[in-house]
């Protein structure tokens, strides 16, 4: 049994894939039905990562929910990667089923494509949140009652809206600018805050969920002890290396509080940090040593239910955050002028891509609306070959730019056609 | 340092890389004694380049009528349309006998300098600089801002290649103005890479970079502009730009594509130009000066670059300093330094045009092109680059 003055660990995982665009040419501009997506190149990373990651972390973590009785996890997969799972990956889809079967694994809910409807449109952040847990629902048997937006996407408004989509929880970053010193390993609250009236009928009107919560509590990421293991587990340079699981429990314990929230990207586990590293070791280590010490691996609907009713602290967010980059904040996203014309634009075709009723070129619009493809179109640190870099399949922001114009461009194309065939 | 005469003069960018890389040295209190080869009289050493240090300079010149892109024909072709009498007697016909006595002259005169380092610029200077270093017992830098491969499309003059080989060898330290020229010389030249600095071309910004806004405010409503700049020749790729420019025309029928510059090339570009039936679309403009090359970045929609090896390009530079968004192969050390700009492999015409057409298309991304690229000159310029170039002096008189 865990002791009470011990805190849980949350552990969560982001599973996402883009669809990358294709080389597209202005000679496919026009000509109907032409594919934007580069199924082979995704089709190809989806398998790489799957043998790195996805397959043999899976395979892992059922070994550990099974071997363990107070170990518990959390995955956010997007609807894009559960489409891909479809295409490509049939077996990756099994194995987090098998996770599911469990009963130990929670299932979170977020916009299917992994987009930044959140901060674009009311409307589509509700329809693809609605999306994406009807997907959960399908295929895992579970309905999400934690949500967590695109990137930890997170402000005092969203966090309102997350509670009238029906949400009793969700996810964001421990900001240091917010935090001000305090711990985050408890849950906190977000302020009170007034949601224009068109804005909560939209919501209603669209609700993932059958009822809104009447609360809803916010659960930070510790980027800290996160980035130990996601950032820098394999660095040489850094003080921990090499890292033990005995010596990251010390840390944890150490961190005390409610609940440490060990939220990272999935691939972490084989792909950004290799199987030679020894992360996988790591992890499997880990549970023996939690096991040994009475400390309990929570699920964040399980965080909260520990909770219970106690007051929490106010987390206030008027500029929205999210766990991108140093900023902490949309500019991984937004911000240069390629950037912010190529949002707008996808954005502004919204009522003639919902007029059209056309269920094809509404997947595909939504699939432009993924946040990587604006992601790869970051300069901020560009020339300093940053992690914009590391992750973007293409050579260069403006290459990036160059085929989501097109396909842009060609999209308004069909979407005229279909106005005038009707 | 044996070097080439400056601008305007010069035809292509060795001679603004000697101009560049002497001011950079000068701010850097570096005392250089230029050696420059000059059909004008020797005796005349008011070299008319103002500059306020310019008694760390000190500017030697030879009487030669050498040209820094010379190969054996051009020379041959150049010497026979002169008709001068009385240089042709001096040299006679033949390029290997020109740079001989360049050479002779240049040591000869330089014998009472005393330099610490002795610095020369591509082949023909080469062997001057190995005579120089050995009379004065100095180290010798030789830097390489092109190879007769570039020059030739990989069909190299084997006498030239050879003495280029040869005199590389010779030289204590070798400066490549790209890592793509450093790897030619590793690959191709059997150099060892740790002899092989690299050191970029720099560009100075005479004024600052042109103001998107008012740029594309006074660009309202014209015909867009896309130009070429450089020699026409086999290196540049001039013929792959009017391929370019007859698909780019099939989307905008309206633009309008100006080639600057002039070379052996020039009279199959303009035939090409009208069996393209680009008649009306395409301007040669011939050898264009500064203020007329200014001119045409400012008034550029795009610049475009698609040479077949470049071991810099300094013309893209240039371009990015008067805003000007541009499309680089992929083939070239400039393409090493530009962030905001499309690379694409010197043979991919659809590739280019598919740049440009978006370029035209997108407000956005030309804007973004324009403010973004220049930010590059604040620390790709000559003071900066000299200054790495002292270093190197500085090691190697430790040495």
């Amino acid at each position: 049994m865990s002791h009470p003055h011990l805190p849980l660990v949350c552990f969560y995982f982001q599973v996402h894939q883009p669809y990358r665009l294709r080389d597209l040419r202005v000679t496919d501009i026009g000509h109907g039905a032409v594919d934007y997506f580069d199924h082979d190149k995704n089709r190809a990373i989806f398998r790489k990562v799957s043998e790195k990651c996805y397959l043999p972390a899976n395979r892992l973590m059922l070994e550990l929910v099974t071997q363990y009785p107070d170990f518990s996890i959390a995955y956010s997969l997007s609807g894009s990667f559960l489409d891909q799972c479809e295409e490509y990956g049939p077996d990756v889809l099994d194995s987090f089923r098998a996770l599911a079967a469990t009963g130990k694994v929670e299932f979170l809910a977020e916009t299917y494509n992994h987009s930044l409807s959140s901060i674009k449109s009311v409307e589509e952040f509700c329809l693809q949140t609605k999306q994406h847990v009807q997907k959960i629902q399908e295929l895992f048997g579970q309905t999400p009652k934690v949500f967590r937006n695109t990137e930890l996407i997170y402000s005092n408004e969203l966090a309102q809206f997350a509670r009238l989509m029906g949400f009793s929880g969700m996810l964001t970053e421990g900001a240091d600018h917010v935090m001000q010193g305090r711990s985050p390993n408890a849950p906190f609250q977000p302020p009170s805050f007034w949601i224009n009236p068109v804005q909560e009928q939209l919501i209603a009107k669209n609700r993932p969920l059958p009822e809104c919560a009447d609360q809803i509590r916010v659960l930070l990421k510790n980027y800290k002890l996160s980035d130990d293991v996601a950032f820098r587990f394999s660095d040489k340079s850094w003080v921990g290396h090499p890292l033990h699981a005995d010596t990251f429990t010390d840390w944890l314990m150490g961190s005390g509080g409610h609940s440490v929230n060990l939220f990272m990207d999935y691939e972490t586990f084989g792909e950004h940090q290799w199987a030679d590293t020894g992360i996988f070791e790591f992890l499997r280590t880990l549970p023996r040593f939690w096991q040994e010490r009475g400390i309990r691996a929570a699920t964040p609907s399980q965080v909260l239910a520990a909770w219970g009713n106690r007051p929490c602290d106010t987390f206030d967010v008027h500029n929205v955050i999210s766990w991108a980059d140093l900023e902490r904040d949309l500019s991984a996203w937004q911000g240069n002028l390629i950037q912010d014309a190529s949002l707008n634009a996808v954005y502004a075709l919204e009522a003639d891509v919902k007029k059209s009723a056309d269920p094809h070129l509404l997947q595909t619009w939504r699939r432009l609306q993924t946040s990587d493809h604006f992601y790869y179109m970051s300069t901020k640190y560009w020339s300093d070959g940053d992690v914009h870099k590391y992750f973007s399949p293409y050579d260069s922001p403006y290459e990036a730019y160059r085929r989501f114009s097109h396909a842009l461009c060609d999209l308004k194309i069909r979407l005229q056609q279909h106005e005038l065939s009707s | 340092m044996f070097g080439w005469e400056y601008p305007p003069k010069h035809s292509g960018g060795l001679g603004v890389a000697c101009q560049g890389l002497v001011r950079g040295l000068l701010k850097h209190n570096v005392q250089v004694t230029l050696v420059l080869p000059s059909l004008v009289d020797a005796g005349d050493d008011d070299i008319q380049i103002l500059h306020p240090t310019t008694e760390l300079l000190n500017t030697i010149k030879v009487m030669s009528d050498l040209q820094p892109y010379d190969s054996t024909l051009s020379y041959l072709s150049r010497r026979t349309s002169i008709g001068d009498d009385s240089l042709s007697e001096l040299y006679g016909p033949d390029l290997g006998a020109a740079v001989e006595r360049y050479t002779a002259l240049s040591v000869e005169m330089t014998k009472n300098t005393n330099p610490d380092v002795v610095h020369c610029h591509d082949w023909m200077t080469l062997e001057a600089g190995i005579r120089a270093a050995r009379h004065h017992r100095k180290p010798l830098i030789a830097h390489v801002h092109a190879t007769e491969l570039d020059r030739t499309h990989f069909q190299p003059n084997e006498w030239i290649s050879s003495r280029e080989r040869r005199g590389l060898m010779q030289a204590d330290r070798i400066v490549a103005v790209s890592h793509y020229t450093k790897n030619m010389l590793i690959k191709h030249y059997g150099i060892p890479a740790d002899r092989i600095a690299v050191v970029h071309n720099g560009h100075d910004a005479h004024r600052s970079p042109v103001s998107p806004a008012i740029l594309s405010a006074s660009r309202h409503g014209k015909s867009p502009l896309i130009l070429f700049l450089g020699r026409m020749t086999l290196q540049k790729n001039p013929w792959q730009f009017l391929e370019i420019a007859s698909h780019v025309r099939h989307y905008r029928p309206d633009a309008q594509f100006v080639m600057a510059g002039d070379g052996p090339m020039l009279p199959e570009l303009i035939d090409r130009a009208c069996t393209l039936g680009l008649q009306d679309q395409v301007v040669f403009t011939g050898k264009v000066n500064n203020r007329e090359a200014m001119a045409l970045y400012e008034a550029a929609d795009c610049f475009v670059m698609p040479s077949v090896s470049e071991p810099f390009g300094l013309v893209a530079l240039e371009a990015i300093a008067h805003g000007t968004p541009v499309i680089v192969s992929k083939q070239s050390g400039v393409s090493e330094v530009l962030d905001h700009a499309f690379k694409v492999d010197y043979w991919d015409t659809a590739k280019m045009t598919d740049c440009i057409v978006t370029i035209l298309r997108e407000q956005p991304l030309a804007q973004q092109l324009r403010s973004e690229a220049p930010r590059l000159l604040q620390r790709l310029n000559w003071k900066n680059q000299a200054y790495k170039i002292k270093s190197l002096y500085q090691n190697l008189i430790q040495s």
